[in-house]
């Protein structure tokens, strides 16, 4: 191990179990997935041009499968944590339930629980009428 | 007597390449506060070990620690009144280290002083006292309890992340000049946070709520100030 200086023993330690701190990281975290995705979604979508029909009917035929279902389901999940957070944070800033923050955020994972269950409900529907192949 | 075990974080800059954790015995009775028990170390074990502190009463704030996992004043901390008779003490995160338990408030005074934190008038004082109604003293009542602990500022990302920014308790002391109805000032400290070193790099992460150990809210009075700037933005007025 490198020594430490005084401006650097100190840092990394302390505070990492805020409720707070937890939303924001994960905020962050989503966000990213959701701009990668954004990328990756236009990229698919011009296959159609770019490819014809063809290769977009294929690659269709590859998102049916049980995994990517699976991974639609995370990208709901950041979708709704990073909507439902933001929500928070809009009435934060308008100055509404600031001294509830963690009321407030439990209140948003509550619904995107409820929203949750239902895309849960309907992708693994489709998993069984797909008849569940992996890849 | 019971016996408390103080595990101290110690590190010497100038002697040290990596700070330890040493381990004393303090025997305590009903009163002991941790600050008590670091001047016990002191006394009996190791007159090296160095800390801060003055009003002993949790005004002055300069004995802020992290302590136990969480950040506390030493002088308020009763030993009793913690989990178990381990206690760890450590100088307060993310703050470079003078020496042990010491750190460097250099900076966390300078942006204090950057916002200019007294009471500025322009109009003339009356022969008496400014008079204020209940009303507007009231909205004093929060932040005026800050003791400048920097508590809120070792636990705060965004200061972590940005060295620049004025940080939660310089911002909470901006904000309870900006609520005094007495203050004249508005548009010469409102330049000082209306940037992006000020009010608008608190992402509301709100751990300075979770640090405070006088449990104030920081947040809540940055969250006054970014509304604040921004209707003073779009509409030209300061209040």
């Amino acid at each position: 191990m490198s020594a430490k200086n005084r401006e650097t023993a100190n840092v990394g330690a302390g505070n990492w179990k805020g409720l707070g701190m937890w939303a924001w990281i994960l905020f962050r975290v989503a966000g990213v997935v959701l701009v990668f995705y954004l990328f990756a979604h236009i990229g698919v979508i011009s296959s159609a041009r770019l490819g014809g029909h063809h290769t977009m009917n294929t690659i269709f035929k590859t998102f049916d499968k049980t995994l990517f279902v699976l991974l639609d389901l995370l990208l709901v999940w950041a979708v709704l944590f990073h909507g439902l957070n933001g929500v928070r944070i809009v009435l934060m800033d308008l100055g509404i339930g600031i001294t509830r923050h963690k009321a407030m955020f439990w209140a948003c994972m509550a619904v995107a629980v409820v929203c949750f269950a239902f895309f849960a409900y309907s992708a693994l529907n489709f998993i069984a009428d797909k008849g569940g192949a992996w890849l | 007597m019971p016996v408390a075990t103080f595990h101290i974080k110690r590190f010497d800059p100038d002697n040290d390449d990596m700070p330890r954790y040493d381990e004393f015995s303090v025997p305590y009775e009903a009163s002991l506060t941790v600050l008590d028990g670091l001047f016990y170390v002191q006394e009996h074990f190791d007159g090296s070990l160095s800390f801060r502190y003055c009003c002993r009463a949790a005004v002055c704030g300069s004995c802020a620690m992290y302590i136990n996992g969480r950040y506390r004043l030493a002088c308020q901390t009763n030993v009793r009144h913690l989990d178990g008779d381990v206690i760890t003490v450590e100088a307060m995160p993310h703050m470079p280290l003078v020496k042990d338990l010491v750190c460097d408030m250099t900076d966390f005074f300078a942006k204090y002083e950057y916002i200019e934190p007294w009471l500025m008038r322009n109009s003339q004082d009356p022969a008496k006292e400014i008079g204020q109604t209940p009303e507007e003293r009231k909205k004093l009542d929060m932040p005026i309890d800050c003791i400048l602990c920097g508590a809120c500022y070792s636990t705060c990302p965004s200061v972590w992340g940005e060295g620049n920014y004025i940080g939660p308790a310089a911002l909470l002391k901006a904000y309870r000049f900006e609520v005094d109805s007495r203050d004249e000032a508005r548009k010469q400290r409102l330049a000082h946070f209306d940037n992006e070193h000020g009010a608008y790099r608190c992402h509301t992460i709100t751990n300075c709520v979770e640090a405070c150990p006088k449990e104030l809210n920081p947040t809540e009075g940055i969250q006054w100030l970014k509304r604040a700037a921004v209707r003073r933005r779009l509409f030209g007025r300061l209040k």
